[in-house]
């Protein structure tokens, strides 16, 4: 298999958190897995940007064209980095208002922001509730729901059942709103 | 055993692995989880073993070479512009060898993601005349650390691993050793004066000459046992690619991708360079292209007129590669018509821009802010230095930054060379630890008039929040107590959140400029929003909103405060972002002309 994942966000929202997950959950699915970080210059509220690539890949990076799927916690930032989608393939699920301007790809998007404000799920699991949605609305993502909730015991199994009940929300919310 | 590493995990890992029990170093992005995680895994095996940072990389490498040279196994880790510090040691250390072992980690930046610099520390450590290893993914590291850690003991050399950030900062499923052998090796240095202790000429020209012998044998060594092996895995085309690090990656796939007939011959060990065995494998080629990042280290060592990268353009100059980047090589040189099967259209439409912030709630921002407010732009220039406060380039706060503490004797030379301005510089704490004591005294010493703001919260915030010598040993080393050493008085203000009261403390300072007759220096006490420790209960509740009939619109707050959560609505009028704001309630007073923003 080979599938690349392009994560992107703004700092503090955990996009970091996702690419630990989504490597997990590739060790548990028997899957080579090569993940990358932005550190640095990033604080809270800059463009942050992960690249996951599951299967036979040596380089680090993703490169324009080839993303499989691109999560965004944040719509602008899927905007920003909407040249790494592959142009047949390429999947966006993305955190947007309704009114977001339309782009080329099958695109399915959800306005997490506003659940938040509702207090329907903690803001700080933003980056796993989009996780549940995109596990719900892509069909060619690599993972089962349950390899999902494998890898985020086997992250921390203090707060898993917390952010399992989160990643269930948005799989549901997303059924909901498809 | 596999496990799930970042580069760096599997570096300390490494280190781990190979017997290292002594480990120094300063945080440097993307260096800076090594050493983290080294004192992470040691306390979760409870191994014995010292891992310390230092207070800059000069320091951390005279150490880490001290505990070589009696005969422990050792690492220095650093970023590439921390071995522009750590340069001078490693000159000399690089004649004289070592008894143990000892790794020195310089972590590279192509693309200059959160570097003042791009430069390729294999460059350096050709300049010194050490080998280098230059591992492509995080497998790669570990299994490198455990040769280089062997390799150092048997050559009595200095060894440099140069992971690039694609490097530290990935993430890969990596096979590692199963037990954990670390245990506290007794070094016992043995006195040995004309090596440990030579004076030039005589004893250091003879290490000279060692050193040359060694390189050598090195070189020899690395056709041997890295370069020779993988030559009887070449196919045969016309086309060859060296490839060191990561180019490795990017080749491999792009050749494979698209069924470039190429073979590809990766350097573990890009210097020194074993050159008449390379070069006589050139003859079955037509051509022989070069793949490397950053610097054209493996080109400069070979000469033939097969041979085509960056001293002949074909390859890129500067920035990360890419899969991009390898395409239009191989069609510069002619192997591939020019291909763009790694280009995409971009968004073209205007995005917010998200240019590196401070945090919301940050102090060093209320400082910038009272700076400006205070000495006005006209009048002033304002040095600063590296770590989170630099980000105060966005609020016009800073004019000039160039290396670990210039801020304080660029304000020296800024006070001599412009003597009708104010010169404010300002500097962290941890940065003022590693490099702004020696430019104080200097500054003292002369009489050299200007204000110095030393931002401190305790943490080397920057590159993740590392500890600093004041931190740990808050009642020894005191930053208010090395100003008063040097014999001028320190102006000491604890922060806090109502931003009029900095600003009142600048205007203090501003009054003590007027009749000082040698450096005004002041220490503000603050603290990180991001450490724990620290920050609980300092960092206020406020829920702050504006109101939009009262908003001009005069960009008055997001020019000279620009504090993340504040952006323009579609009304056009400001809002703040309830997710970023940290509720500080800094921005209630003094920043807005019309009083807009307000308590909800
Ligand atoms: S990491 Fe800490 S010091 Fe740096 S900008 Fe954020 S709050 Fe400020
Ligand atoms: S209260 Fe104001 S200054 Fe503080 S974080 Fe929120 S917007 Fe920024």
């Amino acid at each position: 298999m080979k599938y690349q994942i392009v994560i992107a966000g703004i700092g503090g929202q955990g996009a970091v958190f996702l690419v630990k997950v989504l490597s997990i959950a590739s060790a548990l699915a028997n899957q080579k897995c090569l993940g990358t970080e932005n550190h640095g210059m990033s604080q809270r509220g800059g463009s942050v940007s992960c690249y996951v690539k599951i299967g036979d890949f040596y380089a680090p990076a993703i490169d324009e064209g080839q993303a499989d799927l691109l999560i965004a916690l944040e719509g602008n930032e899927a905007l920003r980095n909407i040249q790494y989608l592959s142009k047949d393939r390429g999947v966006i699920v993305m955190n947007a208002p309704k009114n977001f301007p339309k782009v080329d790809f099958e695109t399915h998007s959800i306005d997490a922001f506003k659940k938040a404000k509702a207090k329907e799920f903690p803001i700080d699991a933003l980056n796993v509730y989009m996780l549940g949605v995109t596990l719900a609305l892509d069909t060619h993502f690599p993972f089962t729901c349950k390899e999902i909730e494998e890898a985020i015991t086997a992250m921390n199994a203090k707060v898993a059942e917390k952010n399992i009940a989160v990643l269930h929300q948005g799989m549901n919310d997303a059924k909901a709103v498809k | 055993m596999k496990q799930i590493l970042m580069g760096n995990e599997a570096i300390a890992l490494g280190l781990i692995h190979s017997g290292v029990d002594m480990l120094s170093g300063y945080p440097g992005t993307p260096s800076s989880e090594i050493l983290g995680n080294f004192q992470k895994f040691r306390d979760k095996f409870k191994l014995e073993a010292y891992a310390q940072w230092a207070t800059n990389e000069k320091v951390g490498f005279e150490v880490a070479y001290a505990g070589a040279i009696s005969g422990k196994r050792t690492c220095a880790t650093m970023k590439q512009v921390g071995l522009n510090v750590a340069s001078d040691p490693l000159m000399s250390a690089s004649y004289i060898g070592l008894k143990g072992a000892m790794l020195l980690i310089s972590c590279d930046d192509p693309g200059f993601y959160s570097s003042q610099t791009e430069q390729d520390s294999r460059s350096f450590a050709k300049f010194a005349r050490i080998p280098v290893l230059d591992p492509s993914t995080p497998q790669e590291a570990y299994d490198m650390v455990k040769l280089g850690i062997e390799f150092s003991h048997q050559f009595e050399s200095i060894v440099m691993l140069r992971p690039v950030m694609r490097v530290s900062h990935a993430r890969e499923i990596c096979e590692v050793d199963d037990s954990l052998y670390v245990k506290a090796n007794q070094g016992n240095f043995e006195r040995n004066i004309p090596r440990w202790g030579a004076v030039p000429p005589a004893g250091r020209f003879r290490q000279g000459l060692e050193q040359i012998d060694r390189l050598e044998a090195i070189k020899l060594w690395n056709w041997e046992h890295l370069i020779e092996p993988k030559t009887h895995l070449l196919k045969g085309s016309r086309v060859l690619c060296l490839t060191s690090g990561t180019g490795d990656g990017y080749v491999k796939e792009a050749v494979s991708e698209l069924g470039i007939d190429a073979d590809i011959l990766k350097l573990d060990m890009p210097y020194p360079l074993p050159k008449e065995n390379l070069e006589a494998l050139f003859v079955k080629y037509d051509k022989v292209i070069v793949f490397e990042e950053s610097f054209p280290c493996i080109e400069e060592q070979l000469s033939s007129p097969k041979l085509y990268g960056k001293l002949t353009k074909h390859v890129h100059l500067i920035d990360e590669f890419s899969k991009d980047k390898v395409l239009s090589a191989f069609a510069k040189a002619g192997v591939i018509e020019p291909n763009h099967a790694y280009q995409s259209e971009k968004y073209n439409k205007e995005l917010p821009k998200r240019p590196p912030n401070m945090c919301p709630g940050c102090p060093h921002r209320d400082v910038h802010y009272a700076i400006t407010k205070t000495f006005k732009k006209k009048k002033s220039i304002y040095t600063s230095d590296i770590g989170c406060y630099t980000l105060g380039l966005n609020q016009a706060a800073i004019d000039t930054i160039l290396c670990m503490g210039a801020s304080i004797s660029m304000a020296s030379g800024f006070s001599i060379s412009d003597p009708d301005k104010t010169v404010v510089a300002t500097i962290g704490d941890s940065t003022f630890m590693h490099s702004g004591v020696a430019p104080l005294i200097n500054a003292v010493y002369q009489n050299h008039k200007f204000v110095l703001i030393i931002l401190d919260n305790s943490t080397t915030a920057m590159t993740g929040r590392q500890t600093t010598p004041e931190r740990t040993n808050p009642n020894q080393i005191d930053i208010k107590r090395i100003i008063e050493g040097c014999g001028v008085a320190c102006h000491e203000y604890v922060y806090e959140q109502d931003l009029n009261k900095t600003v009142d403390f600048m205007k203090s300072l501003q009054e003590a400029y007027k009749t000082a007759t040698a450096p005004v220096v002041a220490v503000v006490r603050e603290f990180c929003v991001l450490d724990k420790e620290n920050a609980v209960g300092r960092l206020g509740n406020v829920v702050v909103e504006v109101d939009e009939d009262k908003c001009v619109a005069c960009d008055s707050c997001i020019t000279n405060y620009k504090c993340p959560p504040m952006h323009y609505n579609d009304a056009g009028k400001m809002e703040i972002d309830p997710f970023l704001c940290a509720g500080c309630g800094s921005c209630l007073d003094v920043i807005c002309p019309t009083d807009a923003f307000v308590k909800k």
